[in-house]
């Protein structure tokens, strides 16, 4: 350690550190403005003057090293000349239209100056008008507001490596740019944006819109993770499998997620749509990515990491073993809660055994990471059907009711909709999932409905060999289902009939026949009544003729069905908080709780899984604990520089080999697609733009963050 | 530092020359420092300001300032050249910056601003070639009179110069020829 004095004051200091980070960090304020904490300091500025040991020439701090005694003043005189001087140069030729800058409050400069209580005017004002650059993805830039700390070519060229900034020289003066007048894609640009983070003025700027979407400023710079529902690390584990590290890459998604592999295969991945890649080509495939690190996960070394809290003796009972309720008792089991799952069915999991058919995922994967739930010491009882959670109370602490919506609905109002060979989507992919005979359905099916869960009955049952018709109201550029579904049900046989009106089922109770529909030209629903209105095109009546007919027009708790489950239900069947009359975590029974589909209605496993851990705080709180169940599972290192990386903006998004139609409905239940290589894994994960870098940078402190100093 | 600029011919006007000089400067194309950039910014734009005769009264004090913390704040030796080129000619050529400052006079005759346009009456022949090229209405005169240049109104553009076949019209600096007030007939 060294002793100097600054300002008067005498503080303490590393060997070999700046005498203005010394300063700042003994709370001592400087003026500063072209230094950077996470960047090598350069003296241009000389916002940092200061006279040394009695000396009638001032040095810039940042580039003076501490020595024993030093006896450093910022206010000397000759220091303050200096400093006031440089500022005021700079002001002469800044734009003084701050009000109209997208720095303006946030600005170093500004702030600056306002500390000083000095501007230009003294001096021949010029400004040096540079025209603003909106053309690239995701940063603007906006150069006649540059100041020439240097701060983001420091950025780009000596801590990213990536060596696509520097100082540019066009009619009106120098600025920093990008030289020979290329695209930031051109000149290779990672658009990891350090040059926004580091930039102490409005020159270099996040594009309008990007860091409008979330309240929080590290949600907007990774919205990746912000857009996930529970918040997994998605740069962190994309870059462990970029660098080989896949059990790494899977001991990041455990510290969120329960059932990596699963949402590997099936999840609806949020996260691509926050992608900032989007702006540049495309998005990163997150989710196959995913499913890459959890299939070459040999040592699997996260297991048995993580907290494990003391027994508490307190019994919490769950009510459903979907990924909600699973979730749930696997984090409350650690927090030491004696955990015991309910479940109707003879086999635990909910939808990913019971309803998500085998092609879209693996029965074993789901198996395993059930299994690890149980192995962690979670009771269970299946074929065990709750009717009454209040009687239930009695004999736990607490209750979770996370039942899910396992009932599938029927358009009651069609007639025929009570024939004998009227199925739920839900009932056919259960008895399909537990290699039921399914004759039942005849040799010609026609589903109602064309969201994932119809999609996912009429895909199964082509594979069968069923010849099958899928029919919604929604026209052909609106199908509820992904892209991908639509397609590749068409590509295996599914007659796919978009935007057809319901008549009538047609036969009688013990044999349908068809299902009589007409082509609609357009159709509202109202989500308030549930009421549709529609616009019929005249003569366009006809029977799709068929052995049965299956609705996947929706799916309900059947909590309602119950003599009394014990607990206030609205009219849907959704438990409600009769303190907000609103589903939420708590019912109106104190110590009985809900989370998942069953307080939100259908959605998709990982919003079940982010349920379960968000009630899991809330059931731990109410027993006594802190609700605490963020974990490290592995210890990160993200290196800053990335280096360059020419033609990275045009890098392609990786697709997976996919099997051919015939092959795979003739193979049934095999996946759709081949997981990545491990080339394929590697060339996709190196797209990814590190948004998250950027938090590693500090943000500098302006003065009135500064205590004590002056 | 530039010893040219301190040993110049009376053909040359010493604020133009360090203007020119100042113009070319490396500091200009850099950018990596505030007192060598903006510096030599302020040093250009206050400079020409002068040949312009658009000084302010402070200007040479400040300058002199601002090239002293230049000499000791720029980052590299080419801004510290530069002041020290700057100090010494600003003291050698003290007079001559002096009388540009208070707006009398380039006595080299080379800013524009400071010369004025003349009609030599033993020369012109009232043909009205002068006026016509004038874009200001600047010169008066009808045929076969001496023209006469408004003083008030001349920008010193000089296209009466080119546009003159007699030679009759002639710069002068501080030394004025004798030329009448108003036209008055040609003597030739």
């Amino acid at each position: 350690m060294v002793t100097l004095t600054v300002n008067g004051q005498v503080i303490q200091a590393a060997e070999g550190q700046s005498v203005l980070h010394a300063a700042l960090a003994a709370g001592v304020y400087i003026p500063h403005l072209c230094d950077h904490p996470d960047l090598e300091a350069k003296g241009g500025c000389r916002l940092c003057s200061v006279t040394v040991d009695g000396g009638d020439v001032p040095v810039p701090a940042c580039t003076t090293t501490v020595a024993e005694g030093m006896v450093v003043d910022s206010r000397t005189e000759a220091a303050e000349l200096t400093r006031r001087t440089s500022m005021e140069l700079m002001l002469a030729t800044h734009p003084a239209d701050c009000t109209g800058c997208p720095k303006y409050g946030k600005c170093e400069l500004q702030s600056l100056y306002q500390y000083m209580g000095v501007n230009g005017q003294d001096w021949r004002m010029k400004s040096r008008p540079v025209p603003n650059n909106d053309s690239n993805p995701l940063i603007s830039h906006l150069f006649t507001r540059c100041i020439r700390c240097g701060r983001c070519i420091r950025a780009c060229q000596d801590l990213r490596g990536v060596k696509v900034l520097d100082y540019v020289r066009d009619g009106v003066g120098v600025h920093a740019g990008v030289p020979g007048g290329k695209s930031l894609v051109e000149a290779g640009c990672r658009f990891c944006g350090a040059c926004i983070e580091v930039c102490p003025t409005g020159s270099i700027v996040d594009a309008v819109g990007v860091m409008e979407k979330h309240p929080a400023y590290a949600d907007n710079v990774v919205p990746c993770r912000a857009e996930c529902p529970a918040h997994t690390n998605i740069p962190e584990y994309i870059r462990a499998v970029r660098e080989g590290r896949p059990g790494d890459a899977v001991a990041i998604m455990r510290e969120k997620l329960t059932f990596p592999l699963t949402l590997g295969y099936i999840c609806n991945h949020l996260c691509e749509t926050g992608c900032k890649r989007t702006d540049v080509n495309d998005p990163l495939s997150i989710r196959n990515l995913k499913r890459f690190a959890v299939e070459n996960d040999k040592e699997q070394a996260w297991k048995d990491k993580g907290f494990r809290k003391p027994r508490t003796g307190k019994r919490v009972a769950v009510v459903g073993s979907g990924p909600c309720g699973l979730t749930a008792a696997y984090y409350l089991n650690k927090l030491g809660h004696d955990v015991t799952v309910f479940e109707k069915r003879p086999q635990l999991g909910g939808p990913m055994t019971s309803g998500i058919p085998a092609y879209r995922l693996p029965i074993e994967g789901v198996n395993a990471e059930i299994q690890y739930i149980i192995d962690s010491g979670v009771k269970y009882e299946v074929n065990h059907e709750v009717s009454d959670a209040a009687a239930l109370k009695k004999d736990y602490d607490a209750v979770l009711v996370a039942v899910g919506v396992s009932k599938g609905k029927k358009l009651g109002f069609l007639p025929g909709a009570d024939f004998d060979q009227v199925y739920t989507a839900i009932d056919v992919l259960a008895d399909l999932r537990a290699n039921k005979d399914i004759s039942y359905l005849g040799q010609t099916v026609c589903v109602i409905g064309g969201g994932s869960v119809g999609f996912d009955a009429a895909r199964s049952l082509v594979r069968k060999g069923l010849t099958v018709n899928l029919a919604c109201i929604e026209p052909a550029d609106k199908i509820l289902a992904d892209k991908e579904d639509q397609v590749e049900g068409a590509e295996e046989g599914v007659n796919i009939l978009p935007g057809r009106s319901f008549e009538e089922i047609e036969g009688s109770q013990k044999q349908v026949t068809g299902l009589r529909v007409h082509t609609v030209k357009s159709s509202t629903y109202d989500r308030a009544t549930g009421k549709v209105t529609e616009v019929a095109v005249e003569g366009s009546q006809t029977v799709i003729p068929c052995d049965s007919v299956i609705f996947a027009t929706g799916q309900y708790t059947g909590l309602q069905d119950f003599e009394n489950f014990g607990i206030e239900l609205n009219r849907m069947g959704y438990p409600i908080d009769p303190e907000t009359g609103k589903s939420g975590f708590r019912t109106s029974v104190e110590g009985i709780f809900a989370a998942g589909d069953a307080i939100t209605g259908i959605s998709f496993v990982i919003k079940a899984i982010a349920s379960g851990r968000e009630v899991t705080s809330v059931i731990d709180k109410y027993l006594g604990g802190d609700g605490d169940i963020e974990e490290t599972l592995v210890e990160r290192t993200a290196d800053p520089h990335i280096g360059e990386f020419p033609g990275f903006g045009t890098l392609p998004r990786i697709e997976m080999d996919v099997v051919d139609p015939a092959t795979r409905v003739k193979n049934g239940d095999e996946n759709v697609y081949k997981t990545y290589t491990c080339e394929q894994a590697r060339c996709e994960a190196q797209r990814c733009l590190q948004c998250d870098l950027r938090l590693q940078l500090e943000t500098v402190k302006l003065w009135n963050e500064y205590g004590g100093g002056e | 530092m530039e010893e040219r600029l301190l040993d110049l011919p009376e053909t040359c006007c010493p604020v133009d020359e360090l203007l020119k000089y100042v113009r070319g400067h490396k500091c200009l194309d850099c950018g990596k420092c505030v007192f060598g950039y903006e510096g030599a910014a302020q040093l250009e734009m206050t400079l020409n300001d002068i040949t312009m005769k658009k000084s302010r009264g402070s200007d040479m004090d400040q300058l002199r300032k601002l090239c002293g913390l230049m000499k000791t704040q720029a980052l590299c030796e080419d801004g510290v050249e530069l002041a020290d080129t700057a100090l010494a000619v600003m003291e050698k050529y003290a007079d001559e910056f002096a009388q540009h400052v208070a707006k009398r006079s380039c006595k080299a005759g080379v800013c524009k601003r400071f010369v004025t346009y003349h009609i030599l009456a033993d020369k012109c022949v009232g043909c009205g070639d002068c006026m016509d090229a004038c874009e200001d209405d600047a010169i008066q005169g009808r045929a076969k009179f001496i023209h006469v240049i408004d003083q008030d109104e001349c920008t010193q553009c000089g296209k009466c110069k080119e546009a003159c076949e007699e030679d009759a019209i002639v710069v002068a600096g501080a030394i004025k020829p004798r030329c009448p007030p108003r036209p008055i007939p040609c003597r030739r």
